[in-house]
This record gives C-alpha cells, sequence and structure tokens, in this order.
C-alpha cells in the first residue's frame, strides 16, 4: 500500500515538473499557482500547456506503463530475465506495418498505426501458433520462434530502408527510433481503458505468475491453469504494447529495465511488482521524454536515445550494489 | 634517312594533329577536379533527379543514355536505364552504358561511387548548386561541358530575369517570418545552409529556422508557437494522401500567426527541394505565397 502511495506521487511530481519543461518557458511556478486555482494562462501558453505537453506526457505514460507492465509480466511467464515485451515480435511486425504504411503514403493519423497494430498483433499470433504444442507454450520454443521472427522481420525492414529515399526515409527512422512528437489526446482516450483493462487482469494473476517463476510443473500441482494464464498474459500484453507503440514507434529499453529495477528495489513478489513496475514505467519514460524534448531544445533526441542512457548506467549501478533479485530466496 | 624530309613529315603531323589535340577538351568542375573529355560527349548518364532535368532542359535526352531511380521529371526520363538510386548508385550498370561522360552531384552521390568510376577511367562532372544563381551558372556550365555553351547560355538568361523580376516584385515590401516545412513527422525545417533558405530569401521572406545550427533542424511545436511564423509553408510530395490533414493539423494552434491569417500552404517538393531550372518556378510560387499582395500580372 506505500509503495502503491509512493509510486504514484512519483508519477504524480513528474507529471507536473514535466509540465513546467520545455522550449516556451512557462515557470513551475506560474503552473503551480494555476493548480491551486489562482492565477491563469494566456492563450497561447494554454495552448502550449493542454495541447502540446499534456497529450504527450500522457501518452508517454501509458506507452511506459504498458511496456513495463509487459515487461514484468514476460519476464515471469518465459521465466527469462532477458525477456520484453518485444521478445515475441511485436516491435518488428509493428514496424513492418508501419514502414510499409510509410512506403505506400497513407496517412500518419490513422493508416500507419492502423497497420501497424495489425503487423504487431499478427506476427504475435504467428510466433505464438508457431510455438504452440497442444495449446501449451514453452518457454524456450517460443524464444527461439520469437528470435528468428524478429530477425526475419528486421531483414525487411533493412530492405525497405535501401530501397527508399528522401523524406519518408527520414519518417521511417524516427519512428524505428520511437517518437512521441506527435502524440493526441485521442490516442490516450482510446488507450486508456484498453490499458486499465489488460493491467487489471495481470494484476488478478500476479499470484500465479509467483508461482509460474518457481517452475510450471510445480505451479500446476498448486492448481494454476498455466495454459490459459499464458495465453490470456501474451495476447493482452501484445494488444496493449501493439497500441502503444503503433502510436508512437518502437521504443525500446522500458519494457526490460524497468521491471528489472523495480524488481532490484522491491523484490521479486508480483502483487508488489505489477502496480509498482507500471507505474514507474510511466514516470521513467515521462521523465526521459521530458529530456528528450528539452536537452537539445529546439530540437529533439530520439527518446530511446535517452532511455537507454540513462536507464542503462543506473541499472548496472543496481546490479552491482543488490544483485538481480530474479529468484524469490 | 634524309633530314631534309622529316621536317616537313614533322611539321605536317603537328598541323594535322592541332585539330586533334584543340579537341581533348579540359574542364574544372565545382570541386575543381580537372575532368578531361576526349571530344563532345555523345554518352551522358545522370547521377541524380536534379542532374536528369538539368539535361533535359539542355535539350541533351538524346545523348542521356542513364538516369537514377526517382528521376521524375520529365516523365520520359523514367524510360531510360536506371543506374540505382542516387545514394547506391550500381557503378556496374553505369560501366555497361559506356558513357563518355558522368554527372554527379555533392550533395548525394557518395563520394565512394563518384572515386571508383574516375578509376575506371570514365570522366565524372561534379555539380555542387546551392543556390538560384548557381544553378544558373550550373546549367551554363554543363552546356559548355556538353557543347551547347549558346543554348544553355540562352536559357540561363531567360531563366535569370524571371528571377530578378521576383527580387524586383518584393523589394520594398514587409520580410514576412517564414516556417519552412520539409518533413512533418519529424517536424523539420531548414537552415541557412539549404537552397530553401536562398529561396525564402530571394522571395521576400525570412527563414524561421535560418539560425539552427543543423542542416534539417527537428523542431519542437512548441518552438513554433513561440517564434511566430506569420507563412508555414508546407513541402509536399504529390502523391500520397495525408498532406491536406497535416496542414489542416496547424489549425489546433490559432495563436500562430500564419494559422490565424490563414497563411498555411502546401508546395510540390519537387519544386523547391531540386537544385534544378524548375525551382524558378518554385520561387515564383513562393514569392506569391509570402507576398501575395506584390503585382504578379504587371510585366
Amino acid at each position: 500500500m506505500l509503495t502503491g502511495l509512493i509510486s504514484l506521487g512519483v508519477l504524480l511530481l513528474v507529471i507536473i515538473i514535466s509540465l513546467g519543461l520545455g522550449p516556451a518557458g512557462i515557470s513551475l511556478g506560474e503552473i503551480w499557482k494555476w493548480l491551486l486555482g489562482h492565477g491563469s494562462f494566456d492563450e497561447t501558453a494554454r495552448m502550449i500547456l493542454f495541447k502540446i505537453r499534456l497529450p504527450r506526457i500522457l501518452l508517454a505514460g501509458l506507452v511506459g506503463f504498458s511496456l513495463s507492465l509487459g515487461g514484468v509480466v514476460f519476464q515471469a511467464l518465459l521465466r527469462n530475465p532477458l525477456a520484453e515485451p518485444f521478445i515475441l515480435g511485436v516491435s518488428s511486425g509493428a514496424a513492418v506495418g508501419a514502414i510499409v504504411g510509410i512506403v505506400f503514403g497513407v496517412g500518419f493519423h490513422i493508416g500507419v498505426p492502423f497497420l501497424s497494430f495489425v503487423g504487431a498483433l499478427s506476427t504475435v499470433l504467428l510466433v505464438l501458433s508457431i510455438s504452440s504444442r497442444h495449446g501449451g507454450l514453452e518457454s524456450s520454443s517460443l524464444l527461439l520462434t520469437g528470435v528468428i521472427v524478429n530477425a526475419f522481420f528486421t531483414a525487411v525492414i533493412m530492405f525497405f530502408i535501401a530501397t527508399t529515399s528522401g523524406s519518408r526515409l527520414h519518417s521511417m527512422l524516427f519512428w524505428l527510433y520511437g517518437d512521441l512528437s506527435q502524440s493526441k489526446l485521442i490516442q490516450v482516450s482510446v488507450g486508456l481503458p484498453l490499458i486499465l483493462f489488460v493491467s487489471a487482469i495481470m494484476y488478478g494473476f500476479s499470484r500465479h505468475f509467483n508461482l509460474i517463476v518457481g517452475g510450471e510443473d510445480s505451479a500446476l500441482q498448486m492448481g494454476v491453469e498455466v495454459k490459459v494464464v499464458q495465453w490470456v498474459s501474451f495476447l493482452g500484453i501484445s494488444l496493449i504494447t501493439g497500441l502503444a507503440i503503433s502510436f508512437c514507434g518502437i521504443i525500446g529499453f522500458v519494457g526490460l529495465i524497468v521491471p528489472h529495477l523495480t524488481r532490484m528495489l522491491l523484490g521479486p513478489d508480483h502483487r508488489v511488482l505489477i502496480p509498482a513496475a507500471a507505474v514507474g514505467g510511466a514516470s521513467f519514460l515521462i521523465a526521459a521524454d521530458t529530456l528528450a524534448r528539452t536537452i537539445i531544445s529546439p530540437s529533439e533526441l530520439p527518446v530511446g536515445v535517452v532511455t537507454a542512457f540513462l536507464g542503462a548506467p543506473f541499472f548496472i549501478y543496481l546490479l552491482r550494489k543488490r544483485g538481480s533479485q530474479w529468484t524469490q530466496n | 634517312m634524309d633530314r631534309r624530309f622529316s621536317i616537313p613529315v614533322v611539321l605536317g603531323i603537328l598541323l594535322f594533329w592541332q585539330p586533334l589535340c584543340s579537341q581533348a577538351r579540359v574542364f574544372h568542375d565545382a570541386l575543381g577536379r580537372k575532368v578531361t573529355l576526349a571530344s563532345v560527349p555523345t554518352r551522358i548518364v545522370s547521377l541524380a533527379p536534379s542532374i536528369t532535368e538539368m539535361v533535359y532542359f539542355l535539350g541533351l535526352e538524346g545523348k542521356l543514355v542513364g538516369v537514377t531511380r526517382f528521376s521524375s521529371f520529365p516523365k520520359e526520363a523514367q524510360k531510360k536505364p536506371k543506374v540505382g538510386i542516387y545514394t547506391r548508385i550500381n557503378i556496374e550498370k553505369v560501366v555497361s552504358l559506356d558513357p563518355e561522360l558522368v554527372i554527379a552531384t555533392v550533395d548525394g552521390n557518395r563520394r565512394e561511387d563518384v572515386e571508383m568510376l574516375e578509376e575506371i577511367g570514365i570522366p565524372v562532372y561534379v555539380i555542387n548548386p546551392r543556390t538560384v544563381s548557381q544553378i544558373l551558372e550550373t546549367l551554363k556550365r554543363l552546356g559548355e561541358v556538353c557543347g551547347v555553351s549558346e543554348r544553355s547560355e540562352g536559357l540561363a538568361r531567360a531563366l535569370n530575369e524571371r528571377v530578378s523580376r521576383v527580387e524586383r516584385l518584393v523589394r520594398n515590401k514587409g520580410k514576412p517570418l517564414v516556417l519552412l516545412v520539409v518533413n512533418m513527422r519529424p517536424l523539420m525545417s531548414v537552415n541557412s545552409k539549404t537552397i530553401h533558405h536562398n529561396l525564402i530569401q530571394l522571395a521576400g521572406g525570412r527563414n524561421m529556422t535560418g539560425d539552427q545550427a543543423h542542416t534539417y533542424p527537428k523542431l519542437n511545436i512548441e518552438e513554433v508557437i513561440k517564434r511566430q511564423p506569420d507563412v508555414i509553408i508546407v513541402s509536399s510530395m504529390k502523391r500520397g494522401g495525408g498532406y491536406e490533414t497535416a496542414r489542416k493539423e496547424w489549425y489546433d494552434y490559432p495563436t500562430v500567426p500564419a494559422v490565424r491569417e490563414g497563411r498555411v500552404h502546401l508546395m510540390d517538393s519537387d519544386l523547391i527541394d531540386r537544385p534544378a531550372p524548375r525551382i524558378v518556378r518554385g520561387l515564383e510560387e513562393m514569392a506569391r505565397l509570402i507576398h501575395p499582395e506584390a503585382e504578379w500580372n504587371e510585366r
């Protein structure tokens, strides 16, 4: 309960600070006054705060939330510390969809997100169906299939990059690096209900995840419907991570390191880990994106650069200090 | 051997060689490289769409034996044999076309490709036009190299008159702040090193992002709102939808003067991105967008 409150508090703080940072210079003091009910903004400031910064912050939060939640769940189900939400091909499938969309100029508002979402889901379904045996999903077979399918689609992506030029190439690369600069509130309102629904299910599974990490056989003996948990989780997570990256491209690293960071800080119990990692992922990506859009202002960095740049050293520090806490001792 | 005979023979040979020697022509290209041509080239390969446009403009299409992909203008150019994308030239294909002259550009072609062609022994003339006046100059130079200097002089002069007319019509008008959007995702504009910057200046505007360090700076939308451009020009490809939607997207930000005044415009990117003769038409169109109040019908 306490960790829950703390992580929500951190998230709120990160949101407020991020609202106050940007090239247009609206001070935190002004925002604080406005939050307390006195003070107001002129039309330009209102536009910047509520049409540009807020949608972007909220979308970054949702994406970070989904990716980090996906990381926790995949690491548990595949019983592998290297698992992350993209390992079953969500990202490369989404990338192929998006790039085909960009090549054929289907438009960035509906066409590209739609195609990348379709690409993401069909790739995951392909990987799951290749590796399922009698309805069961064996983790090493899943991992290998995922790696191979990812490699194949990477080749497809390279093919498109090699045969395209000009501004389309720029759009492709930007999409591949992850880009939150075009966030719209409509994306948040489409994503939010679905993401909350899936995360509620995942939270409900948290005891099962604890048992599955200890071994599928013992989980079965303890009465866990392993197959059901696997299928529901893989599909649910792929649905929300596919949706997230269809909005903003591939943002790497969040789904790998935030779960581990949370695990190092709070231990491996999924009843704590799932909500804390998800909310932590939201805070982390909002903070990273705020840096991405302010650090070389008026220009912008790809957010993926910042997530890796910040995350990796901190991750190594904690790993040295605390060990991975991968298993419950 | 009779020496009295040999002197006239030598003289005769020298006299006979004289015209042949004058045929071997030496030029210096935009990089100061020496390009030696045995004669007026009859087989030319163009390594960029803009070069293809120039070659057609000079009426040399009959001698053009190879072009790059995306050589979309004029339409007939698409039927010529392709030698790859301008950033990735297929050297073998170029060689197989047996060209007497290859024309390359600094802005686009890879140095390695040019060097490799040279090693093989194919003369490569490199151009590097960065401004409208340099484009006209390049046209004249290419005319000389290809043996049509009279024609190219005339064509360049006619283009120059159109440029001067634009400059005259926008003189003493205000200088609106112009944001030229060359890419929407990510939002990208142009700095002072680009040909677009030169176009905006000639058209009587100020480039909003001329001060940026990066040639094609990625912009944060907040920066646009802060800098308050008077005119927004979105460079767009004709094919592919979404550009009209993109134009409308600007109407989310009504405090930007360009949006408030309804001055967000689309322009065909081929007219302003390519350092080719059509850029003069691009200049005229851009000047009309920046200064609609000028007397464009006056002759």
